[in-house]
């Protein structure tokens, strides 16, 4: 695996840094190829197709991090690049003032691979383009909409890490994704409308059982209709909310709380802390018993299940929030001594060779619970079924939070009725989970993943999947998306 | 202190060197059209929290973008590998996608070879800064911190970057941008300030200033009042008027415009906000990180988007502006946002004016809500204060807001000169410190 010298070459950066004295490093060499087909409006906008490759070489000397990265892999670069990740780090321990000591974990050797069932790489680029094409010309077949997009991506990421303490560790990744939208226009008013499907992974074969032909009617179907649909009345209504929307409230208000860099200021002057403060460990009241969210890094097809994070440690499961009490962070070999934990939960990521890797959200999902989607929305006299993902906004402590939706029903006396416009609902994270009264069965589950999340100074882009059923919440406080008055 | 040596820095892709390369790809492309992109870049970043440095980072990444196009079809193809070999695999990686690709209507032939304006975007000091300098930065900013009693966190960070284009018609552009960032957050308990800057001179970020601006603010920010939720006058700080412009900017998109689903379809050439504010774009201002060309190779120049509140320009794309018949001017890339007969004061003089407001250092979050009618959420964060009197009175627990800049900017009471501003969600723009009547602040967090 990997391509000619990589083993040559991470033996050479790691051997400079043995020798400088260095007490940990590590280097990750990595390709990957991203092809990123785009549709809008009835033609293909945008054909990419984008290799990126180089390597980071990242040092811990006397207790400080240096880190340095090159898009160069040659025989002069690696080397220098090795030093300069040794300087760097002498640079930050002349100022720093607590030494970091990182968490044991075995040495590894290894090689993991996505199970693919068909290649996207493999499948010809005009089959690609045309799904796209006919998907926008069946969008448009409806009356009314007036703007189509279409989407096929995939990435593929081959890397190698090695350790100086022995771990070596191949990669060969593979995540897939594929989208279509319609917006429609009535009375001067426009309202778009998506079906994504999970970013997974899995190879092309995911788009083929997707089936982006047989969602597009329903997808310009339900613009129109929410175009035309009446707007809702705020007040406090019961909400049930399908897997697709939960990723994303799961996401903010439980993921990045859970965080323990951000729980412990790292992350203050740009992604925010947490309400999830090291003393709420293991005895705060997150949510209601119905609550049970587990971090699963190892289930497959899931974009945080990648084997070994990037501190080499192996992915694992564990509990986040049982029965509603908090109980568990997201953490690295640097921050987890620093609450007591022993081994990291291997949550250390980073976006590409160029960046250092951070503590990332894992795989974080809501357990199922035994109730069918219908009985949930049964017992609703007043309430809204939404799906999807809008507008989203979340404080810097992940407290008060603010949700639309990519689209709404009107639940009146047990049934599902029309749909409604201009839906956003607020709250306070603890006050929302704990109004949580049901959760639907395993057979409602459903992954949805996220290569967007933002975190990081320089920015950088997490991966992770969000699983869950459909779940109700209580008399959650519900505002007209108009602003103003 | 080490420091990491001269010999260290890898060097740019230069001029010539890009010509070469632009020239072996053109010369060996059997496309129709051919252009080639090069963005090199080596940045760095050192950033501390809890008064340490946590991450110290150099990364140097040259990308390659190559686009063919046989008649009006068009692939790209990018590479970080800049050897002969990769290269050419890169042309006929593009080649291949072009030749399978189905014809794209708005696919409109590269620029006209032209010249494109110098400005300076590349500063001696912050081409030559390196670890150690950002380490120098970082250490004044904590070193103030500590001296109160203070934890800080943060971020020094400055780049380098050699940007081209080519096509096969003659077109070339190079241009090597540098710029700097500084910005901190600073804790007084459990209460917060920041303040941030940008520029293409690192010497300009003025770190003592901005570190003791937000030392004030966290030191003011503690024991917070709760106010209730509804429609108060505010003061925002330049960082809070540029977090609700950029949204607006973001929006004066012409295919939406001619879609209808703008939110100001219809508008062209009518008032959308209060009468004496101008949007210009002036890439050549010193303190602004204009460009001299855009990536495919559009020339960067000053242009004037709103008038006297009269909307008067929309970003079309190329294929949009030749099916107009208008000349295509680039997004803006350094808006300046002024108000007509503003006083040159500062944030302290509108706060010595005003009866009662709430002043807000900075937004965070913001997002689109309707887009209709620009409607945004957001919070206010680290900075939020009730003055009353011409006083700051005290700290106020943070809001939620829910709020359109196309109805917020309709009145204004008063305005500062146009002044710096940059946040983690915005770019770098010049606008002035704004006395806003009315603004909806809709929910309040817990701190």
């Amino acid at each position: 695996m990997g391509t000619p010298f990589w083993e040559e070459f991470a033996d050479l950066a790691l051997a400079r840094v043995r020798a400088a004295g260095a007490e940990y490093g590590d280097i990750r060499i990595q390709h990957s190829i991203t092809e990123h087909i785009r549709g809008e409006d009835r033609r293909i906008a945008s054909n990419r197709n984008l290799e990126d490759s180089g390597f980071g070489v990242r040092v811990l000397y006397h207790g400080a991090w240096g880190f340095a990265a090159s898009s160069i892999l040659s025989l002069e670069e690696v080397p220098r690049i090795a030093d300069l990740a040794v300087e760097i780090a002498k640079g930050s321990a002349s100022i720093a003032t607590e030494k970091v000591r990182l968490a044991e974990e075995p040495v590894h050797h290894d090689r993991i691979v996505t199970p693919v069932r068909i290649d996207p790489s493999a499948v010809p680029l005009e089959r690609k383009t045309g799904l796209l094409l006919e998907a926008m010309e069946a969008l448009h077949e409806r009356p009314g909409i007036v703007r189509s997009s279409a989407e096929v991506w995939w990435r593929r990421d081959r890397k190698r890490f090695e350790s100086t303490e022995g771990s070596v560790l191949d990669f060969d990744l593979l995540a897939v994704n594929g989208a279509i939208g319609a917006t429609a226009l009535s009375d001067g008013r426009f309202a778009t409308r998506c079906f994504n499907t999970p970013h997974l992974r899995k190879g092309y074969e995911l788009i083929e059982e997707a089936d982006l032909l047989r969602e597009a009617p329903r997808v310009a179907d339900e613009a129109m209709e929410k175009v035309k649909a009446p707007a809702v009345d705020a007040g406090l209504y019961d909400l049930v909310l399908d897997p697709e929307h939960l990723s994303l409230t799961m996401h903010e208000s439980c993921g990045h709380p859970s965080e323990l860099d951000r729980a412990l200021g790292y992350e203050a002057n740009y992604a925010g802390t947490s309400f999830l403060t090291p003393d709420k460990h293991g005895t705060f009241q997150f949510g209601s018993p119905h609550v049970t969210l587990v971090a699963d890094n190892t289930e497959p097809e899931t974009l945080a299940a990648t084997g070994y994070d990037d501190d080499g440690v192996a992915c694992q499961r564990w509990d986040i929030v049982r029965d509603g009490i908090f109980v568990g962070y997201c953490t690295n070999r640097e921050v987890a001594p620093k609450i007591g934990e022993k081994r990291s939960r291997g949550s250390n990521r980073a976006d590409g060779w160029g960046s250092v890797p951070i503590v990332r959200i894992a795989n974080i999902g809501l357990e199922p619970g035994t109730q069918t989607l219908d009985q949930l929305i049964a017992d609703v006299k007043r309430g809204i079924y939404i799906e999807g993902h809008g507008s989203y906004s979340i404080d810097q402590r992940r407290c008060n939070f603010q949700f639309g939706g990519d689209a709404f029903w009107l639940i009146e006396n047990g049934r599902r009725t029309h749909m409604l416009r201009d839906v956003i609902y607020h709250g306070i994270t603890p006050e929302f989970w704990n109004s949580c009264d049901g959760v639907a069965d395993r057979s409602f589950r459903r992954r949805y993943g996220f290569i967007t999340c933002g975190k990081g100074q320089p920015g950088q882009s997490g991966w992770m999947t969000h699983a869950a059923s459909p779940a109700r919440f209580q008399r959650v406080q519900v505002i007209r998306g108009e602003g103003g008055s | 202190m080490t420091v990491a040596t001269a010999k260290s820095w890898p060097k740019m892709t230069s001029r010539e060197e890009f010509r070469f390369l632009a020239d072996l790809i053109l010369a060996r492309s059997s496309g129709d059209e051919t252009t080639v992109m090069l963005h090199d870049l080596h940045s760095g970043a050192t950033r501390f929290a809890n008064n340490h440095v946590i991450q110290n980072v150099d990364t140097r990444r040259g990308a390659l973008a190559v686009t063919v196009a046989f008649g009006k079809r068009h692939g790209t193809a990018s590479a970080t590998d800049f050897t002969a070999g990769s290269v050419l695999e890169t042309l006929a990686r593009a080649e291949r996608i072009a030749r399978v690709s189905p014809e794209d209507p708005e696919y409109v032939s590269p620029p006209d070879p032209q010249p494109f304006a110098v400005w300076g975007t590349a500063r001696p000091e912050t081409v030559a800064a390196g670890p150690a300098r950002r380490l120098e930065y970082v250490n004044e900013a904590v070193g103030l911190c500590r001296m109160e009693n203070l934890m800080a966190a943060g971020v020094v960070s400055s780049s380098v970057s050699s940007v081209g284009v080519a096509s096969g018609n003659g077109l070339f552009g190079y241009e090597t941008r540098a710029d700097a960032r500084f910005s901190i957050t600073v804790h007084a308990g459990d209460a917060t300030g920041w303040n941030a800057a940008a520029h293409r001179s690192i010497d300009h970020l003025r770190i003592q200033e901005r570190t003791l601006t937000a030392i004030d603010r966290a030191k003011r920010s503690r024991d917070p009042r709760e106010l209730p939720a509804g429609h108060y006058p505010v003061l925002l700080e330049p960082a809070a008027v540029a977090g609700l412009w950029t949204w607006l900017v973001r929006a004066l998109d012409a295919k939406s415009y001619e879609k209808g689903t703008s939110p100001f379809a219809g508008r062209l050439g009518k008032r959308i906000v209060n009468k004496r504010l101008a949007l210009n774009n002036s890439p050549d201002h010193p303190d602004l990180l204009g460009v001299g060309f855009t990536t495919e190779g559009l020339p960067s120049g000053p242009s004037t988007w709103i008038d006297r509140g009269v909307l008067k320009q929309l970003a079309y794309d190329r294929f949009g502006a030749k099916a107009h018949g208008i000349k295509v001017i680039p997004m803006l890339d350094a808006p300046v946002l002024s108000l007509d007969g503003a006083a040159s004061g500062t944030v302290q003089d509108l706060v010595k004016q005003a009866d009662h407001a709430i002043l807000v250092s900075n937004f965070w979050y913001i997002r689109s809500v309707n887009p209709i009618d620009l409607t945004l959420t957001g919070m206010t964060r680290d900075g939020t204060f009730l003055v009353e009197r011409g006083e700051i009175v005290s700290a106020v627990k943070n809001f939620r807001f829910h709020e359109s800049p196309l109805r917020a900017f309709q009145d204004i009471n008063a305005a500062t000169a146009p002044m710096e501003a940059v946040t983690s969600e915005t770019g770098k723009m010049l606008v002035p410190a704004m006395a806003l009547p009315k603004f909806h602040f809709s929910s309040v967090t817990q701190f």
